[in-house]
């Protein structure tokens, strides 16, 4: 047997947070995970993350999980790789297993930050190879660069079904519609934005009626479903796939807690069996912390803060450092996590129809049913101003916890305050210079340059681009609106690429005057008769 | 072609070099190191195995080690799952019957 004062349970965002706050304090501390590699979940995401400076808004996921291994690496954490923990028991006995062996460990005290396990939903066919996890779809494509298939159709429009559906895109997959049996989109509106604009259909109030195929996917039938979730007959849709991806939520995987008989009520709010927990993370058994999505489904900034904070406590708990010191040291850390609380989805709103922002602005219908926001809605928005020159088109209708753009902008045009949900607003007397900064640093890809007065008759808009083949300058295609139709001719006149943007492009198009509010991408000619 | 050459924010993707393996006794290739259920879907295989009562088909799901429905017969040992099980050279792949490599699997149960 081998002891050590903490012993963490997951090498994801919540676990490697807490390895390296409590090992900073001196705490002798281990993380075990079964998997080949650290991190959690957190090297597939290879989008941008909202919040602000503090979170680490902006950065992309994977950015922000080689920071973390790297703290941890510093302050001495020992992380221990292909070692699933098959046991925790009381008194924080942990049995790992290590190649064919089963090694006995024991900790002073113990952070549970296992994450949780995506949730399916059974269907006729549901069973057939071509049916897969989104996650599945993610690490096949970002960890391990191959495409799940060649036309997916993904059931669910939460966060991860958006989300994942935008890097399908960008892995090269035909994304043939998002479906969900609920009538509102169910995450952003800014994610269910920008993949309606390159003309990925939303089918809300829908579901799977049956995956078609002998022994693997060839097929989707989809049909309205009634409040009661019974199909109506006559609204079935068909769509030639090769692939389904499920994104129906999470699950906390907290089977090692009840192990060690902590008290793991049932609770719908933090998406299943979830360890009942205080301030600090500690469950019903002491000694016994849980941190990250195991304790709550949230998402990867909130874990790791919430690690943090599950780090300080059991340094305290081991007298590491003081009550005082821990009061002192989290309470930043309850801000930054309150912060992200807040707003539209902010956990106490889950199921909750909100129809207004508040600021009091009614909230695009058309967003929530369709995935984006009709011309008739955009100009309601504080965000959406009309101006002479080049001016920021912020396309942010939703109160969520983010605030890059507004330290974007050197020139101060942009403006969100103290309340970091509030809905950016654009000066309506910009000294905008056209730099582009706003729209690289916009995670939800809502920010657009639109200058009215680009040329004679024409207008320009300088849209964030994500996609491979970029276009070239002069190269002429059409141009979408938010809807992802085809509205009129567009000309590249520049594209811009920079280290500050950290992989997002910037594509300026030529389009006619009056195209200037509704043109919002830009559809390459020739990638058009490549799919033909 | 599911592999892909050239990513626009990750760029190329870092692959081990290329190794042969076997799969039911044909020869495929894939790169050291990546799972094995990758290197089997960039070939284009989808059926891992056919369960034992009903024979039917299963692939990949979850690909993260979880779910056990990719698990396959990996160089005489059944049950490996194939999402979490790093491809090495000369590896002999095979479809898993229920929990062998024998088609006729629950032939005499029945």
């Amino acid at each position: 047997m081998k002891r050590y004062d903490l012993i963490v349970i997951g090498a994801g965002p919540s676990g490697l947070s807490a390895a390296a706050e409590a090992a900073s304090k001196g705490l002798r501390t281990v993380v075990f995970d079964e998997n080949e590699r650290p991190g959690g979940q957190l090297f597939k995401q290879i989008h941008k993350f909202f919040g602000s400076k503090e979170h680490k808004a902006k950065v992309r996921g994977y950015n922000i999980g080689k920071q973390l291994l790297q703290e941890a690496a510093d302050a001495g954490v020992d992380v221990v790789l292909n070692a699933p923990v098959e046991g925790l028991y009381p008194d924080h006995e942990v049995t790992v297993r290590i190649g064919d062996s089963l090694r006995h460990f024991k900790g002073d005290a113990v952070i549970a930050a296992t994450g949780a396990s995506e949730n399916m939903a059974a269907f006729k066919g549901w069973t057939l190879p071509g049916v897969i996890g989104a996650g599945a779809a993610q690490t096949m494509m970002n960890l391990h660069g191959i495409k799940p298939g060649n036309k997916v159709v993904m059931l669910g429009s939460g966060n991860v079904g958006l989300v994942v559906s935008y890097q399908l895109l960008q892995a090269g997959v035909e994304v043939a519609a998002v479906v969900d049996a609920l009538p509102h989109v169910g995450g952003y509106g800014v994610h269910a934005a920008k993949l309606a604009r390159t003309g990925v259909p939303f089918y809300l109030s829908h579901t799977i009626v049956e995956a078609e195929g002998e022994d693997r996917v060839k097929g989707v039938t989809i049909a309205e479903i009634d409040n009661k979730f019974n199909f109506i007959p006559g609204t079935e849709k068909h769509f030639d796939a090769d692939t389904i991806c499920v994104a129906v939520g999470l699950s906390p995987m907290s089977q090692l807690l009840k192990m060690a008989e902590c008290d793991v009520p049932d609770d719908p709010s933090k998406g299943g069996q979830a360890p009942r927990v205080g301030a600090f993370g500690e469950t019903s058994v002491k000694g016994v912390f849980a941190a990250g999505d195991v304790s709550g489904i949230e998402e990867a900034s909130s874990a790791m803060i919430e690690g943090r904070i599950t780090g300080l406590a059991a340094a305290e708990s081991l007298g590491f450092i003081t009550k005082q010191e821990l009061e002192a040291e989290t309470a930043g850390l309850e801000n930054q996590l309150a912060s992200l609380r807040r707003g539209m989805f902010a956990p106490g709103n889950k199921g909750r129809k909100i129809t207004e922002t508040d600021e009091g602005i009614a909230l695009s219908e058309s967003l929530l049913t369709q995935g984006y926001v009709a011309d008739d809605e955009i100009a309601r928005f504080p965000g959406v101003t009309k101006q002479r020159g080049i001016h920021p088109v912020i396309e942010c209708t939703q109160n969520i916890p983010c605030n890059p753009c507004q330290d974007a902008c050197r020139k101060g045009c942009i403006r969100i305050g103290k309340d970091i949900t509030s809905l950016p607003a654009v000066d309506t007397d910009s000294q905008c210079v056209g730099c582009g900064l706003c729209v690289a640093a916009c995670s939800g890809q809502a920010v657009f340059l639109v200058d009215e007065d680009y040329e004679e008759g024409y207008a320009s808009v300088t849209l964030p681009y994500e996609f491979l083949p970029l276009p070239e300058t002069g190269a002429r295609g059409t141009a979408l609106d938010r809807s992802g139709a085809p509205v009129c001719e567009a000309e590249v006149v520049e594209i811009r690429t920079s280290p500050a943007f950290d992989h997002t492009n910037l594509l300026t198009m030529k389009v006619p005057a009056d195209m200037a509010m509704t043109a919002r991408f830009f559809r390459n000619q020739k990638t058009e008769s490549e799919a033909c | 072609m599911l592999r892909i050459t050239e990513h626009p924010i990750l760029g190329a993707p870092e692959k081990g070099r290329r190794v042969e393996f076997t799969f039911d006794g044909r020869t495929m290739s894939g790169c050291e190191g990546e799972p094995v259920a990758a290197a089997l879907k960039a070939e284009g295989v989808m059926i891992h195995r056919y369960t034992s009562k009903r024979h039917e088909p299963r692939g990949i799901f979850c690909a993260i080690g979880r779910c056990t429905d990719c698990v396959m017969v990996v160089d005489g040992v059944p049950n490996i799952r194939t999402c979490v099980t790093p491809l090495h050279e000369g590896m002999d792949v095979r479809t898993q019957y229920g929990v062998t490599d024998r088609k006729d699997f629950g032939e005499e149960a029945r």
